[in-house]
């Protein structure tokens, strides 16, 4: 991950309102005369580098996406939203070839074009980083650019592996990253996998960059970092559209804004001409009422005490109690060792010395089902490889967390498995089929499906781990009104998010951990945004460097 | 929103069914073809009695079900069916009485499958290379503890246990079969362990951080191969009323060939009890009429080599069509 995490490539903390994040400041030299009203870029307009006419696709019979036209313009960020569900991600699979549009067409530079395969579309110049990252995770960094794609040879006919590798370093210098293009994917994080993918695109020379959910994981200053790339690119002409569910960053970032509800598009326009009460209005159909929810308590007794925990590489020293009734927010870049110190809590992989004890008893953990007797539970973040069995329906998965509670008599009870789902159903207004492979639900529904699963397995100790990635508006401050719940019936919950927002408005008191150790407690509720921003940088507010 | 249906497994257990639906035809289809083609061969005691010989594969195959679906593999259960079998015969020569000789062999498959689960568990290896390993190993101690040699002393209630006919034509081991796949089937489809099995074949990590000990759970699901193995061999030991080292020599392969032409994915995460059956039932009985029709063996292995090509590319093909 290199540069990416250091100290000294960061503007700065959030909220960050320096014209630094401005997209007209770098780019209007280059743009010109973007149009600005979506009227005059339909069509006849030279700037349009593709155009989508009436497209739509059906699930079983189902309209995911219908009659949608969308347009994207030569150097502009065109922001996507929407509810989970709403048809965003299907809509830039039909642009990038992963599915065939039932209805409508797709023309690039003015040229109707059916695309059989992303390879076609990649061909056409579409790239396309998904929202589940689809990288070859035993394959190097530089082995993975080049999958599906021309490779250079030598004269003896042989790929030129050197020649590969000096194109891809040249591509991540120009990325401003520093990553080691031989090591597997797997070594990677989450924030440099992302940058591998668009570095994939980059090398293809695409001029169509889809991004679906690429700020979900990172941190505010990798998703800074990130937008300085997307509009680097944008200032040499490439149109960016681009997904998201956090709405500050459209305002940040976007010159266009397309809304999606229920498979349609309800808005396209702008994004100065919009405000986040008009977005989350036109998004859910009716205004958001409360956003983060957080009640006044008194915590109880300390539930979790963790002291001198350590495994080697990893975290050094983490010691914190955490109390019923009370949650913490555990702050930190991705990378920092917050999801190892939870996963060594939950017994996945054991530390190597310091103490847990529960309730006031030392306990030993050796995996994750005397964690969960213990009453301790986690919300894993990696959804897809760690949370789900993406074959099976919703219900299954909500119940398999915890079997016993679906038993009757030593048989699985269908009846009790139906009401069970449906309760969470509705108390997180899951949309889709639930009936059908979770795997086929959006990216927000499975999270919702996951968020289900851990409460159904009634614990007293939560874990969340980037509760709610790729999570609407709508159903965000739905869970963050059930956390606060949770913490009011007693439970001890401790939160990693690489949201500061979401960690200030919640948390009673923050933990911040920096390579691997832990600062803090910050006291609530009143936070210092600022102090807390530098301290997951490792910087403390009079700019000296925090331990270590 | 849409309404919850049942225990929802959706789309997979449509493919499943639909899969088990083309097998059961084939099956009718390939007992009328041979019932034509070759006289004399179709008759109710016929059918019948083929099952004593398939019931000892057929019983492999339920445990095996569960071993593939969790994504493992069990090469060594044709050894260990020897094994158990060569462990009853020279216990009971040495002088113990038969019944406990019979504990003492179950006692062997289930410490014998427990102990293939063990090293995959906590060892971390792969199922294929370690029951390779005790494939040879079981076979191996068979050798040592017979020395080569076989043992048919045995006393006549023994031998009625493979041997007994009900009404004649009734084979009495037949009942005792369907009972024990209908007992298979309603733990794989309706407990948690049946659940958790599946979980573990399409997700082992998942399976984790549910909370779930994969370990324990990878041991029980052996030790149910190791205790179906003892069964199995009694029950042929009985109909055989001799105990030999290279019994059921090669056995595994007819036994995984049932699994997987049962629709059984090698990869895990799915498979029935109903597809297994079928897989056998198709097996055995074209095993058996080409035999009848006097077709050398070797023709009846190309043949169920042919078969489980088929069956895995239609395997794959429900996997591709489902993404
Ligand atoms: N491969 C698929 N098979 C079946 N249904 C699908 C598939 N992909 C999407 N759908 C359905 O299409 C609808 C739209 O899904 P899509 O993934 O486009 O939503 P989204 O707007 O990207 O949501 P999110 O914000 O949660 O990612 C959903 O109801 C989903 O269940
Ligand atoms: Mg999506």
């Amino acid at each position: 991950m290199g540069q990416v995490l250091t100290s000294g490539s960061i503007d700065g903390p959030r909220p960050v309102t320096s014209e630094s994040t401005r997209p007209d400041q770098g780019l209007e030299p280059t743009l010109g005369a973007v149009p600005v009203h979506p009227s005059a870029a339909a069509g006849q307009d030279s700037r349009v580098l593709c155009h989508m006419r009436g497209v739509g696709k059906r699930f079983s019979g189902v309209w995911a996406c219908r009659g949608i036209d969308l347009t994207v313009l030569a150097g502009e960020v065109h922001a996507v939203i929407g509810e989970n569900g709403a048809g965003k991600s299907t809509l830039m699979k039909l642009l990038h070839g992963v599915h065939a549009p039932e209805e409508g067409t797709i023309e690039i530079d003015g040229r109707a074009l059916t695309f059989g395969s992303p390879r076609d579309a990649e061909a056409a110049g579409v790239a396309m980083i998904p929202q589940e990252l689809d990288l070859f995770p035993d394959l190097s960094v530089c082995e993975n650019l080049y999958v599906g794609r021309q490779r250079p040879r030598t004269r003896f006919g042989v790929f030129d592996w050197a020649a590969m590798r000096r194109e891809a370093r040249a591509v991540f210098a120009k990325l401003g990253i520093e990553i080691d293009v031989r090591a597997p994917v797997r070594s990677l994080s989450s924030a440099s996998a992302q940058m591998v993918e668009i570095a994939r695109a980059l090398i293809r020379d695409a001029r169509v960059v889809l991004m679906d959910e690429p700020t979900a994981a990172l941190s505010q200053q990798e998703a800074d970092r990130l937008f300085a790339i997307v509009r680097d690119l944008c200032a040499r002409g490439v149109g960016v559209v681009y997904i998201t569910h956090r709405l500050e960053e459209v305002f940040e970032n976007a010159d266009r804004v397309t809304v999606m509800r229920d498979g349609a598009r309800v808005h396209t326009g702008p994004s100065r001409d919009l405000t986040t009460h008009s977005l989350v209005q036109m998004m859910v159909g009716r205004p958001l009422q409360k956003f983060f929810h957080r009640t006044a308590r008194s915590p109880g007794a300390v539930a979790l005490k963790v002291e001198g925990l350590t495994r080697r590489g990893a975290f050094e020293d983490v010691s914190f109690e955490l109390r019923k009734g009370e949650i913490i927010g555990l702050a930190g870049l991705i990378g920092a060792g917050r999801s190892e110190l939870a996963q060594a809590i939950f017994g996945i992989a054991a530390a190597d010395s310091g103490t847990i004890a529960v309730d006031g008893r030392p306990v030993s953990i050796k995996n994750a089902a005397t964690a969960l007797g213990h009453g301790i539970a986690y919300l894993p973040e990696e959804r897809r490889s760690q949370g789900l069995h993406l074959n099976f329906s919703s219900p299954w998965n909500i119940g398999f967390g915890n079997l016993g509670g679906l038993t009757r008599f030593g048989w699985v009870s269908p009846a009790q498995e139906r009401r069970t789902a449906n309760q969470y159903q509705s108390m997180f207004s899951i949309r889709g089929d639930m009936n059908k492979p979770v795997g086929g639900l959006s990216g927000g529904n499975q999270q919702k499906v996951l968020l289900s699963k851990l409460l159904f397995q009634k614990p007293d100790i939560i874990m969340l781990d980037e509760p709610t990635r790729g999570v609407d508006v709508g159903a965000r401050a739905e869970i963050y009104r059930i956390i606060d719940e949770l913490a009011n019936a007693g439970k001890a919950i401790l939160m990693i998010s690489s949201e500061l927002n979401e960690v200030l408005s919640m948390a009673d008191r923050i933990l911040v951990m920096y390579r691997g150790r832990l600062n803090g407690p910050y006291e609530g509720p009143d936070f210092s945004a600022q102090e807390i921003g530098f301290a997951t940088a490792g910087v403390r507010v009079d700019g000296t460097e925090a331990r270590p | 929103m849409t309404a919850i249906s049942g225990t929802a497994i959706g789309k997979r257990a449509a493919a499943a069914s639909s899969r088990t639906m083309l097998l059961a035809a084939f099956f009718v289809v390939e007992v009328a073809a041979l019932g034509i083609f070759v006289p004399g061969w179709l008759t109710v005691d016929g059918l019948l009695d083929t099952s004593r010989i398939f019931i000892e594969s057929g019983l492999l195959a339920l445990g095996m079900t569960f071993v593939i679906i969790t994504g493992g593999i069990d090469l060594s259960v044709a050894s260990l069916l020897a094994l158990v079998s060569v462990v009853i015969g020279f216990s009971h020569q040495a002088g113990l009485p038969l019944p406990v000789a019979m504990v003492l062999g179950i006692g062997t498959g289930v410490g014998c499958g427990l102990l293939n689960g063990a090293i995959v568990a906590y060892l971390g290896l792969h199922p294929l290379v370690v029951t390779l390993a005790t494939m040879a190993l079981f076979r191996g101690g068979a050798y040592v503890i017979s020395n080569a040699a076989a043992y048919s002393e045995y006393p006549a209630w023994f031998t009625t246990i493979g041997g007994f006919y009900i009404g004649e034509v009734l084979p009495a081991q037949l009942p005792v079969f369907a009972v024990l796949c209908v007992l298979a089937w309603m733990i794989l489809e309706k407990t948690p362990f049946g659940r958790r099995v599946y979980g573990l074949g399409e997700n082992e990590q998942a399976v984790r951080f549910s909370g779930i000990n994969v370990a324990h759970l990878k041991l029980k699901v052996y030790g149910l191969m190791g205790l179906l193995a003892a069964l199995a061999s009694i029950i042929e030991t009985s109909r055989i009323s001799t105990s030999r080292a290279n019994m059921a020599l090669g056995l595994e392969l007819p036994v995984i060939a049932a699994v997987v032409l049962g629709g059984t994915k090698v990869t895990g995460g799915s498979g029935t009890i109903a597809g297994t059956l079928l897989g056998l039932l198709i097996l055995s009985y074209l095993q058996d009429g080409l035999q009848f029709a006097g077709i050398s063996s070797d023709w009846g292995l190309f043949i169920t080599g042919a078969l489980l090509v088929l069956g895995v590319l239609v395997n794959e093909n429900a996997g591709r069509n489902r993404g």
